[in-house]
């Protein structure tokens, strides 16, 4: 009897929906349990030449750079998340949503721009000699070190810990806050007895964003010729061609990813994280007057100007200065590589996501609630380990379909997988599933239940019921998924230098390739589309909150 | 043998808990107003999904006219079963009017015998005037009328109603409870209506089914 139970249910949940699901969460994972089975491989001789002499550079580069960066966020983040929620000043309303602008610019066009803007022939020493005749020791403004990198990243990667807990903090903090102050507590002491532990979670969850877009960044490390894991996985590749060994480090540096999550989640067992009412009501700040005023005011000012205006403004001035000399005829062909790639790969991508979130809802399972989560997992895994993961198995399926290419006149043993676009898509979807379905999972948590219901008792099939009540539903959903996951891959590097066809380049690559060859002006332009297209995300995200203000 | 034949049908949410619907067995005849009361966490809606075909029964059998709609090695699907439901808050489709909403269960209809069925339903439940109006422009008791005439449109052979009244006043309350007892009788309409307001169910139901809150240890008791 319980056989023909199980059979019933079996029969019952296995379908279109489910069967796309798996298949969604294999193709995810495929690469990634791929790349950690090469561990249990024996190395080859190569592996030990860099294990001896370089694994330790690279592991401590990628370390000083995650610490150092996540730190100076964390601090610039919270402080400046808790000046705009806890005080009134000039401008603050401004700054409350101008101060995430920094994620529309990618951290590797910051870091170009920087460089040139702080060189000797910079604007900044220029103008410093020409007008005021002061000349700057050697080095001391200019940022192609370590410490340059972790400035950059720094300034361009606080808004993750300053939006989320501004939002923390807006909404769940006013009676804790409220009562301190009526307790007698000052400024500082609410800040550090009351608003820290509160805001923990967090300025948790935003600083684990800037620990994995450290990891994952090789735009910013390579640019600043900091080893990290991440150029070292380049360096073997494609320096060395030893592909065993870009696999072995890229499953290490996996490895570190995977330890991180369980950190995380071990150190967030067994605490509340949310109000212990649910009558919450918004902050209300404190107007800060006079020269505290102005003092908040002018340092949102400079974070503003050093974390998005400044190399903003000097894109749109080469731009401007270079933009006839720069115009390429190869300019439209590189747009339409951009637009096509990020177009296909975000419509797979949001194919997947809606039959998958479709699938978790139709069956609401632990076992389908981890499938959502697995299929989510590609977003936290750095771009050049998911690179070298989808690089293995398209070569391995080349091996296995090599009589076929024969058969077909290709000859035997040719790459066709691994030099098409379809590795380079594959790496996109893979990356940036979680983008999609995180929309679609919202857009289905705001349809309740009870309309797909109603129309199946109203002798609708399941399929109609898709196309005729939750389609239609969704359609704002699918919009902000399509815009956020198509941008992101517009910017997307590491992933496209690696597994792009030959002569295949993107707005990213010859932006990255210019300033590479240093020709950063010819680089403006393109970057400075990039960041037009960045702000779009970044404007898109903010806009119900810029209503609300 | 009974219209309706549920049969020793037991229901958990997950498989280590306890059940919340445990052996019931139950039988109705055609044309029977059922009014199913019992305490929060008694199964009452559950019941309803059940014999609807949104939940799956551990064990047990439920049959609709002598046709297997579940037992432990068949499931039918809810669109096979010819069961229509109003639910709690009327699940009416906010991107339709209330037209289309009503139209929606009448596919299997040629286009002039959809728009004589539609016409028919508007007029069951007196809403010609609002035909082109979306769900949000109407009120509770509007809505709840809407929903009946989605529900009853195809026909269905058995009417099952998740506490139709619950978001309603209490004056509108009453009007509308007089109404579905008409609208029902005029239908000759097999329906299970589940409410915890023992008035609901006494003005309009022929039969009453008392669902004990803790399923193992009490016995449900039926009243006529």
């Amino acid at each position: 009897m319980r056989i023909a139970l199980l059979l019933r249910n079996l029969k019952r949940h296995v379908n279109g929906w489910t069967v796309t699901s798996m298949t969604g969460a294999a193709v995810i994972l495929l690469p990634i349990l791929y790349l950690l089975l090469s561990l249990f491989l024996p190395p080859n001789d190569n592996w030990s030449t860099v294990k001896q002499f370089l694994l330790t550079d690279y592991v401590l580069g990628s370390a000083r750079l995650v610490v150092m960066t996540t730190f100076f966020a964390v601090c610039i983040g919270v402080a400046f998340a808790w000046l705009v929620v806890g005080y009134t000043f000039p401008l603050r309303n401004v700054f409350k949503w101008a101060l995430a602008l920094p994620l529309a610019m990618p951290p590797y066009i910051a870091a170009y721009t920087y460089s040139m803007m702080t060189g000797y022939t910079g604007i900044i020493q220029a103008t410093l000699r020409n007008r005021f005749g002061i000349v700057l020791p050697p080095g001391i403004i200019e940022v192609m070190s370590e410490r340059g990198a972790v400035f950059v990243l720094t300034l361009f990667l606080f808004p993750y810990v300053f939006m989320i807990t501004r939002a923390f903090l807006e909404r769940q903090s006013a009676s804790y806050i409220e009562n301190a102050r009526l307790l007698g507590h000052r400024p500082l002491s609410v800040f550090i007895r009351v608003v820290l532990p509160l805001a923990r979670p967090a300025i948790m969850a935003g600083g684990m964003l800037v620990v994995f877009e450290v990891l994952s960044d090789y735009g910013v490390a390579n640019y600043f010729g900091v080893q990290t894991i991440s150029t070292a996985i380049f360096q073997t590749w494609f320096g060395m061609y030893d592909m065993a060994s870009a696999m072995r480090l890229a499953a290490w540096l996996m490895i570190g990813v995977i330890s991180l999550f369980i950190l995380e989640h071990w150190l967030r067992r067994n605490r509340r994280y949310s109000d212990t009412t649910s009558q919450t009501h918004p902050l209300k700040p404190k107007a800060l007057k006079g020269a505290a005023a102005w003092v908040a005011c002018m340092s949102c000012g400079l974070l503003l100007l050093l974390a998005f205006l400044a190399p903003f403004i000097q894109l749109i001035a080469w731009s401007v200065q270079y933009g006839a000399k720069i115009w390429r005829s190869d300019f439209a062909e590189l747009a339409l590589n951009t637009l096509q790639g990020a177009g296909i790969a975000t419509a797979l991508i949001l194919l997947v996501a809606l039959l998958s979130s479709r699938a978790v809802r139709m069956i609401d399972s632990p076992f389908m609630q981890a499938l959502a989560r697995l299929i989510s997992a590609g977003y936290s895994v750095p771009g050049a380990i998911i690179a070298i993961g989808v690089l293995a198995v398209f070569t391995v399926l080349d091996g296995w379909l090599s009589p076929l290419y024969g058969s077909l006149g290709l000859g035997e043993g040719s790459l066709v997988l691994s030099l098409s676009l379809a590795m380079l898509l594959t790496g996109y979807v893979i990356r940036y599933m979680a983008t999609g379905y995180s929309a679609l999972e919202s857009g289905y948590e705001k349809i309740p239940r009870a309309y797909s219901e109603a129309s199946r008792t109203l002798g609708r099939s399941s399929l109609v019921t898709f196309i005729r009540v939750e389609l239609p539903l969704l359609k704002g959903s699918l919009l902000s998924g399509f815009v956020l996951t198509f941008v992101e891959i517009i910017k997307e590097l590491p992933l496209t230098l690696l597994l792009r066809p030959f002569n295949y380049d993107t707005l990213s690559t010859r932006a990255y390739q210019y300033a590479t060859d240093e020709r950063v002006f010819e680089a403006a332009l393109p970057s400075l589309l990039l960041v037009l297209i960045g702000l779009v995300t970044v404007l898109f995200i903010l806009n119900p909150e810029r209503r609300s203000i | 043998m009974s219209y309706i034949n549920i049969d020793h049908v037991t229901f958990r949410f997950a498989p280590k808990e306890p059940a919340v619907i445990d052996e019931l067995s139950l039988q109705m005849e055609q044309g029977d107003i059922m009014g199913i009361l019992g305490a929060s966490g008694s199964g009452k809606s559950t019941l309803l999904r059940l014999i609807a075909g949104l939940e799956m029964p551990e064990s047990g059998s439920i049959s609709i006219d002598e046709c297997l709609m579940v037992d432990e090695r068949v499931f039918m699907e809810p669109e096979r079963r010819g069961v229509g439901m109003v639910f709690q808050d009327y699940a009416l489709f906010p991107n339709m009017t209330v037209a289309a909403n009503i139209a929606f269960g009448l596919h299997k209809l040629k286009k002039h015998l959809r728009l004589e069925r539609l016409e028919q339903m508007l007029e069951l439940v007196q809403m010609e005037a609002y035909e082109r109006r979306y769900p949000h422009e109407l009120s509770g008791g509007q809505q709840q009328r809407v929903a009946l005439a989605r529900a009853l449109a195809p026909q269905p052979s058995v009417l099952l109603m998740d506490e139709p009244f619950s978001n309603l006043d209490a004056d509108l309350k009453a009007d509308i409870r007089t109404d579905l007892k008409q609208i029902l009788a005029k239908a000759g309409m097999t329906c299970l209506l589940v409410s915890h307001d023992e008035a609901d169910i006494d003005t309009v139901c022929s039969r009453i089914l008392r669902l004990p809150k803790d399923s193992r240890k009490e016995v449900l008791t039926e009243d006529t």
